[in-house]
């Protein structure tokens, strides 16, 4: 405001120096010139020039020159900050300046090499020095701060990713906190029979990796867990977790399976995709790891989960209260009863755990694109169409048919088809191409081959995606075998299913203009892989971007792949994009990697410095600002009615400071005053 | 011992800051004891060479409202400020340029043409607008010079404090005048009011979310008040958290938001456009299109967020319109 309590501006006795780095600077700005001009300036005590302040021997002139001059506040006049700032400051320090009383001018990037005109460049240049002479005259000294951090790590899911990130920090040394969320660790690579190219046995491939995450001292799995509330940053994470109650106590069960032979409670096994059933008590595949079982509450008999239905049930008036009094009390104790280790704990409660940990890695894997909204391929509609998922579990030994190829009806196909890119590669549904659907797709079509040679297959498909060293070959054997036929059309999108005459029916044009009409017996889809339904909850929970397609964000395409926004959170396998096991592993490898090198035990970590405060005298608690922080480093005092910033969670974005009406709030380093005498600098 | 001298004055302003001595209550009785006035217009009959004829800076504070938009407001303030050894802003107008600081938007040509012409209310068949001077046959008529812009009183002349309102309350214009009277004055340039913004205060606070709260803007006409509940919570614009504390909530008492009279704490350079970011911060939207909508529903929005302190500003005035 033009009215008011105006403070005067510091004076400052103000070293200037000039760098000509070799002749990048000097050969198109006026150094002599500047020196000239610069010495007029009011706070300016001194004016150096230098060839090349950045070398040894510069660095070495630079903190001599500064201990004898003993100047209040130095400008530097050189390259971009980005590049030497640290390093500038560093030899401050040394030199026993406080480093933020510095301020560095940009005349070799922003000037020597954008302005050609050498005598508008050197203008221009003035104009430069100037804003920073002023600015600096206004800085104040500021002092790093080092803390103490935690090297334990969180790790989200416990699929291939979680699974491998979780044993290499293990095996280097890191207590790890491993969360599932289902009852078995393995991810989705549990439910397949065989993995491409090389059609190794998934299970036997997986169950070494799997034991070795069970039995690791150093790593605490918490099944049927989910992340409930992380709160921290980097080296000092505090994570809430809640696991919920399984019923059954892992140190006595045995997994002998005498409880879930007894229940009377049958529903649809999830697991299978509902292609087959459980108990209310279970595992959910023969073979699941940790082998224990738990009681699902929503369909066992005693449960609140049941319980919650009945009285939402009596609160709707569809059941009187002598009814709902009936159901409630139900007792059933089968299971317990059968268990002779005493294992069932009908007591046991949902319980919250905490852990504090330095970094954490992120791990939730993929899901499959509904089909349903596609209704052009018939899926929920034809019961003889399948997704790819479905399917696995149908070869699976494991599955509903204990690997033999038969449809939901009990019968064998005679004919399957496979169509491509459902979903995928498509503006309307998702644009980009998973990269591991071509090749499953002849590995169903190599397990069919294997399970039941007079199978005939069809493969609908459009471009074949088959990189990397191995699957080209893959790609090839298959092609040789006899029963298999590839239809090449422009789009799978536009292969539509019918159903006629008891058999589904597949028409569509290939791209040399053939017409084909295939009848099959079963269709399998390979739909667009998407992120798992967890990953936007996740995303708010650990303030991880995602991108426009849902995934997690990387910290870059190319140089930060398993990096986030968030130091210290890292993220691995599908959760970031689709991507095969190899990948996920690889990225796994990557996380652990990140965090091994971020948080180093012993070392502290250096705090921002350049963080906003607010003033508490000053502050109203008008609250503007507390729901702004991306870091959520902002909290009400409720002793002193004002909004305090935990500088160290805060990194110093400056959306608070912005926002503040009251001008309560400052960024260190980049006060209103220092901002505006550098705007009025360069206008002058 | 002389009672020391005391001048009121208005510039361009409405009058109720000089009223607002009546507000004293029975204090006034205490200031007439104390002072002596030299000058006030409203209450009492000096002229202009009344002050003419003191010494410089023979008055002890002269008291001025209004803002600056013409020039004899210019020649009286100038007049004041030599004769006077402290110069008060008093109340919004001086302050910040106030209500009739709006007129910035518009340049004297515009204002003139709706002000003589265009308003339904006026018939002028001959054209007659205000000119400085006018021929009659007695001889020159003289009107005071009407500027393009109005100035607060601090881009005329040195002011030495800022008395704050539209008009300031009682217990702040005592606290000025005991402190002037006693000489135990804040460092010069000083608002004498408390520099918290009225959140500070305001009674509904404790109603207010600590995230993002605002989902659509409306005005006071368009719904029934709650008059316990946070205005900005209710999507009614309230400019208390960009407004220095001090004026007592009349209006909010009233159940009607602030807006904004007392100018913004010493810490910020422009109240609208800070109020401004921190209204765009608690729009809860995310969406680009419904971000744009809620925006909209923002009827005159420069008219809102500087109601008072346009001229103050850091745009001041509608550039691409100034005459001179």
């Amino acid at each position: 405001m033009s009215g008011g309590d105006k403070q005067g501006i510091m004076k400052a006795g103000v070293g200037v120096y000039f760098c000509s780095c070799g002749t990048n600077i000097s050969e198109n700005i006026d150094i002599d010139e500047l020196v000239r001009f610069t010495s007029t300036l009011d706070t300016v005590e001194y004016v150096k020039s230098h060839n090349l302040l950045c070398s040894e021997e510069g660095k070495n002139y630079l903190a001599e020159d500064i201990i004898k001059q003993k100047p209040d506040r130095v400008v530097i006049a050189a390259c971009t900050p980005k590049e030497h700032e640290k390093t500038f400051r560093n030899v401050l320090q040394k030199a026993g300046l406080n480093p933020y009383l510095f301020q560095m001018v940009n005349l070799r990037e922003q000037v020597a090499w954008a302005t050609s005109d050498k005598s508008s460049a050197t203008e221009k240049a003035k104009s430069y020095i100037r804003a920073a002479v002023a600015r600096v005259a206004l800085q104040e000294p500021l002092e790093e701060r080092e803390i103490d951090c935690n090297t334990d790590v969180l790790v989200i899911g416990a699929g291939p990713a979680g699974m491998e990130a979780a044993l290499l920090l293990a095996k280097a040394g890191r207590k790890v906190y491993l969360v599932e969320k289902n009852s078995f660790i393995g991810g989705r690579v549990a439910r397949y029979e065989e993995v491409f190219p090389k059609m190794e046995c998934a299970s036997c491939m997986m169950e070494p990796k799997m034991d070795e995450v069970l039995h690791h001292e150093n790593i605490e799995l918490l099944t049927c867990s989910e992340v409930q509330e992380v709160l921290g940053f980097l080296g000092n994470f505090v994570v809430r977790v809640r696991k919920k109650a399984g019923y059954v106590d892992k140190n006595k069960c045995i997994g002998c399976g005498a409880c879930y032979d007894q229940c009377p409670v049958t529903v649809k096994n999830e697991f299978d995709y509902n292609l087959s059933d459980r108990k209310a008590i279970h595992v959910p595949y023969t073979g699941a790891l940790p082998n224990v079982p738990v009681i699902d509450c929503m369909s066992c008999l005693r449960f609140e989960g049941r319980s919650d239905v009945y009285k939402q049930a009596l609160d709707q008036g569809l059941i009187t209260k002598r009814e709902y009094e009936t159901f409630k009390a139900e007792d059933c104790r089968l299971c317990k009863e059968a268990c002779l280790f005493d294992a069932i704990n009908y007591e046991d409660k949902d319980e919250v755990i905490e852990r504090e940990v330095g970094g954490i890695v992120v791990a939730t894997g993929f899901e499959l694109f509904d089909p349903s909204v596609l209704p052009q391929f018939g899926y929920g509609v034809y019961p003889e169409v399948y997704t790819s998922l479905e399917f696995e579990r149908i070869l699976s030994q494991t599955g509903p048919t204990c690997g033999k190829l038969l449809m939901k009806d009990g019968r064998e196909p005679e004919s399957v088809a496979i169509i491509h890119c459902v979903g995928s590669r498509d503006k309307d549904f998702k644009d980009y191409c998973s990269g591991v659907c071509c090749l499953y797709a002849l590995k169903f079509a190599r397990l069919v081959e294997k399970h039941a040679p007079s199978v005939k297959v069809y493969d609908f498909y459009a471009d074949w995606c088959v990189p990397g060293k191995d699957n080209q070959a893959f790609l090839d054997s298959i092609k040789k075998w006899k029963n298999i036929k590839f239809i090449h059309t422009t789009l799978p999108m536009n292969v539509p299913v019918k159903k006629r005459n008891g058999k589904l029916s597949l028409a569509c044009t290939d791209v040399s203009n053939g017409k084909h009409v295939v009848s099959a017996d079963m269709v399998v889809l390979c739909p667009a892989m998407v992120p798992a339904k967890d990953t936007a909850r996740l995303s708010e929970l650990l303030l991880i971007a995602r991108g426009k397609e849902g995934f997690f964000a990387e910290g870059h395409t190319k140089l930060a792949p398993v990096s986030t926004n968030m130091e210290g959170i890292f993220i691995a396998g599908c959760s970031q994009g689709p991507k095969d096991i190899q990948g996920s592993v690889a990225q796994a490898a990557a996380a652990a990697g990140e965090v091994l090198s971020a948080l180093v035990p012993g070392r502290k970590l250096k705090l921002d410095v350049l963080t906003a405060e607010i003033d508490e005298n000053a502050c109203a608690e008008c609250r503007i600002c507390i729901g702004l922080c991306p870091y959520n480093a902002i909290v009400l005092d409720k002793e002193k009615n004002v909004a305090v910033v935990n500088t160290v969670l805060c990194k110093g974005c400056g959306t608070c400071v912005a926002a503040c009406p009251s001008g309560s709030a400052r960024s260190r380093h980049f006060t209103t005053e220092q901002i505006f005498a550098e705007i009025e600098g360069v206008l002058k | 011992m002389a009672k020391p001298k005391v001048a009121f004055y208005w510039c361009a302003s409405c009058g109720g800051c000089e009223e607002s001595i009546i507000d004293l209550a029975e204090n006034i009785l205490k200031v007439i004891e104390a002072v002596e006035f030299v000058i006030f217009p409203v209450a009492m009959d000096f002229k202009m060479k009344d002050v003419e004829a003191l010494h410089d800076r023979e008055i002890a504070v002269s008291f001025i409202n209004g803002g600056i938009r013409t020039e004899e407001q210019e020649h009286m303030a100038k007049l004041l400020r030599k004769k006077s050894g402290i110069v008060v802003a008093y109340g919004a107008c001086a302050h910040l340029g106030g209500t009739p600081g709006l007129a910035n938007f518009f340049n004297r040509d515009m204002i003139f043409d709706y002000v003589y012409r265009k308003a339904p209310s006026v018939e002028n068949p001959h054209n007659i607008t205000p000119k400085p001077r006018t021929a009659v046959k007695q001889g020159d008529l003289t009107l005071p010079k009407f500027y393009d812009t109005v100035f607060t009183l601090d881009q005329v002349i040195d002011v030495d404090y800022y008395l704050p309102g539209c008009a300031p309350p009682p217990d702040l214009i005592m606290k000025a005048i005991e402190a002037i009277l006693s000489g135990n004055l804040p460092p010069k340039g000083s608002v004498l009011a408390p520099d918290k913004s009225l959140c500070h205060t305001c009674k509904r606070k404790p109603t207010k979310p600590e995230k993002a709260i605002i989902k659509e803007i409306r005005r006071v006409h368009e719904v029934l008040l709650d008059p316990d509940r946070c205005f900005l919570d209710q999507g009614i614009i309230c400019m208390g958290p960009a407004t220095r504390d001090g004026c007592g909530e009349r209006c909010i008492n009233a159940n009607m938001p602030c807006r904004g009279c007392f100018g913004s704490t010493s810490r910020v350079e422009d109240q609208g456009a800070k109020f401004l970011s921190a209204l765009a911060s608690v729009i809860d939207a995310n969406d680009e299109n419904e971000i744009r909508k809620i925006t909209a529903s923002i009827v005159d929005p420069a008219g809102v967020f500087y109601f008072y302190s346009l001229p103050a500003s850091m745009l001041r005035r509608r550039r691409n319109i100034a005459n001179e």
